[in-house]
């Protein structure tokens, strides 16, 4: 999962995303409205995390633009933004969450609770109620970031269960080498040219071959089975 | 159209009242009056004829009782007196007799009298006449005190009755106008006790009276402070908590990732985080303390003469690595001294402020200069920077690890500022900047009822430049 973290605190901002990489997501970082902005209409993120009180300008402006965004192309006005707040003022709260703000945090939080928020948020965004995903005899538990096939536990590295828990979530759409490398990596990470394939690789050696199939030319996907 | 007025409404209503009791009393007081003649006059009738049929041929029946032969409804008339007649001639002998009466004596003056008569004797009034010069015949009309005294009483009471209700009455309809008349003094008092000191809201626009324009005004004004102070309070604790909350949310997010899987160099800039955010956190608590122990009575007793150029010197310098690290150039403009009763403390605080705004919210190469004017008595931070809104490229919290150590980036904002302006009876706000800067920031002290006297540094000593930190080698001095 990729996710956006607006804040123009440097001390907040890197705790979180060091935090966040060791759960296993994509972390990129804004510290203002503007560069917000800009990162959202350049890539695409599961989740935004948004401060209110930012350097040049107010959080909910973002999320304003966020969520007046035509369809079809980037930012994607759904995309789930959960509110980090620091002040006392409850109507600034009740205003970003009129604003389409999906959920709020108020510092300090607990980095555990953050996750979990953040997992639900997810959930929902995929119209999901049940916490782990079951794709045929596969189950992922998003909050222990575990895989199990048939019961068995499978070890898995942190891009390899990105990976599938972004295919499985979509399944059975079919996700472009390069919708799957904005899933999974952030601006800072050094990606090698075959590196989703090698990961796919992977997978399918962990796994089995027919759980991730190929399309070729658009992507890859992972099969609809009966639950 | 003419102000609404209570004492005119009072006025309405009270003489409103008075009016109604007055006429009340005036159509009871002639209907009685009339009624009263009615009665009188019926009642001399009744007595006329009462007499008249003591008259037989010429003659009254001596020793007659008037009423014996009258109907018992006449009798009782209310005004109908039983008259007595005597009538004698000239030599005093009794020619008739009619009434009740006991036989009076014959030599008696002319005109009303008092008689006593009868055995026991009873009160008696009577009328004596001749009937001409020639004195052939003397008559006598004869009255019972008690008969006359109880007519009297009777309509004694009859004028009497409407003045026994007329005082409660009026009283009443007084109390009742005046209830009235004064309502909207009651409206606005319920008005005034309902505000509430923790939500004030003014005063509903109902009371246009013009006795009450100058309180209402004055409770929407003292209103209108209160809620402008409690929405400063309640900013200023905002702006407190996201102060303290931010470095501790830095720090468990730190300490978070210290128990995960890290580099070696992850791990140190955490850990260099972690102490910068606990020392962060300490320094921006030891300042909210300051601030919550800065009540306006104990400040007023704990304030003393300090030396304004002094302090601004002192935070200055201690600024000086800060601005070496994040590329500003950071000087000092003022007079040698600048003389205010004031406190220390919290215009320290106060100074650090603007500077760490200012450092935090211009890009690098900057010019900061605190200026002060001993004679104007005030205290301004400018700076040149491109805009204090948009060009904060480089914010002091995100200088480099050494910087952080000397500048912990506070921003606990104007409002902070503001409350110490408002402590030491200051003004503090954005002001035209000086040439050769863009934003100016002032902090405006009233005038001087302290400063020692003959204090030359008080005459208006052109400001000079005193102290200087950059980061640029094209340092003047």
């Amino acid at each position: 999962m990729r996710v956006l973290v607006v804040e123009d605190d440097d001390g907040i901002a890197v705790g979180l995303r060091s935090h966040l990489r060791q759960q296993g997501f994509a972390v990129d970082l804004a510290d203002g409205v503007a560069s917000a902005w800009a990162a959202l209409r350049a890539e695409p993120f599961d989740l935004v995390l948004l401060d209110l009180g930012l350097a040049d300008g107010d959080g909910c402006e973002v999320l304003r633009r966020l969520r007046h965004s035509p369809d079809g192309q980037l930012p994607d006005s759904a995309t789930p933004v959960l509110i980090m707040t620091a002040r006392d003022e409850v109507s600034s709260r009740i205003a970003g969450l009129d604003q389409g703000a999906d959920d709020y945090v108020t510092k300090p939080f607990d980095a555990d609770e953050l996750a979990a928020r953040m997992r639900a948020l997810r959930r929902r965004a995929h119209g999901r109620a049940r916490p782990k995903l079951r794709c045929g005899n596969i189950e992922i538990d998003p909050a222990a970031r575990t895989v199990t096939q048939g019961g068995q536990p499978v070890a898995l590295s942190a891009r390899e269960y990105m990976l599938l828990l972004a295919l499985v979530e979509v399944s059975p759409r079919v996700l472009s080498r390069d919708q799957i490398e904005a899933r999974l990596y952030d601006w800072g990470s050094a990606l090698d040219s075959n590196a989703i394939e090698v990961h796919v690789h992977h997978l399918r050696r962990k796994l089995g071959d027919p759980v991730i199939r190929t399309m070729r030319g658009v992507g890859y996907f992972v099969p609809a089975q009966p639950q | 159209m003419s102000q609404p007025s209570l004492t005119r409404h009072l006025l309405a209503w009270a003489l409103g009242a008075l009016a109604l009791v007055w006429l009340s009393f005036i159509a009871v007081g002639f209907q009685t009056g009339m009624h009263e003649a009615d009665e009188l006059t019926d009642g001399h009738l009744a007595s006329v004829a009462t007499i008249l049929l003591s008259e037989r041929d010429g003659q009254f029946v001596e020793r007659r009782d008037a009423g014996s032969s009258v109907s018992p409804d006449l009798k009782r008339h209310d005004y109908q007196q039983s008259m007595s007649i005597v009538v004698w001639d000239a030599a005093g002998r009794l020619v008739t007799r009619s009434g009740d009466a006991p036989a009076p004596p014959f030599e008696t003056a002319e005109g009303f009298f008092d008689l006593q008569l009868g055995d026991p004797p009873t009160p008696w009034r009577a009328f004596s006449l001749w009937d001409g010069p020639q004195h052939s015949r003397k008559v006598m009309v004869l009255l019972s005190l008690k008969g006359r005294a109880k007519l009297a009483w009777d309509i004694a009471e009859q004028v009497v009755e409407p003045g026994l209700w007329l005082f409660p009455v009026i009283a009443l309809a007084l109390g009742l106008a005046i209830r009235r008349g004064l309502s909207p003094l009651y409206e606005l008092s319920r008005d005034v006790h309902a505000l509430d000191v923790n939500q004030p809201a003014p005063l509903r626009p109902r009371h246009p009276q013009a006795e009450f324009e100058a309180v209402v005004d004055s409770i929407n004004q003292l209103v209108e402070r209160q809620q402008l102070a409690l929405n400063n309070e309640r900013h200023l604790a905002s702006e407190m908590a996201h102060e303290m909350r931010t470095p501790l949310t830095s720090l468990a997010l730190h300490a978070r990732a210290l128990r995960g899987t890290q580099s070696d160099t992850e791990r140190a800039e955490s850990l260099e985080r972690l102490e910068f955010d606990a020392l962060r956190a300490g320094q921006v608590l030891a300042q909210l303390l300051a601030l919550a122990r800065a009540s306006h009575t104990e400040l007023s007793e704990a304030a003393q003469m300090l030396d304004l150029a002094a302090l601004a010197s002192g935070v200055v310098s201690e600024y000086g690595e800060v601005a070496l690290n994040s590329g500003h150039e950071l000087a000092l403009c003022t007079t040698t001294s600048f003389p205010i009763v004031g406190h220390a403390v919290l215009l320290e605080i106060a100074l650090r402020n603007l500077i760490d705004n200012a450092l935090s919210h211009t890009p690098r190469g900057t010019l900061i200069e605190v200026q002060l004017d001993a004679q104007a008595r005030w205290i301004q931070v400018c700076d040149n920077g491109a805009n204090g809104d948009a060009g904060f490229a480089a914010p002091a919290g995100r200088a480099g690890p050494q910087a952080r150590k000397l500048g912990l980036g506070l921003g606990l904002g104007h409002r902070v500022v503001e409350k110490v302006a408002a402590i030491h009876h200051a003004q503090f706000a954005r002001c035209e900047p000086a040439a050769g800067f863009t934003t100016c920031y002032r902090l405006s002290f009233g005038p001087s009822a302290s400063a020692a006297p003959g204090d030359g540094n008080a005459k208006g000593t052109a400001p000079s430049r005193q102290h200087r930190a950059s980061g640029r080698p094209q340092l003047d001095h």
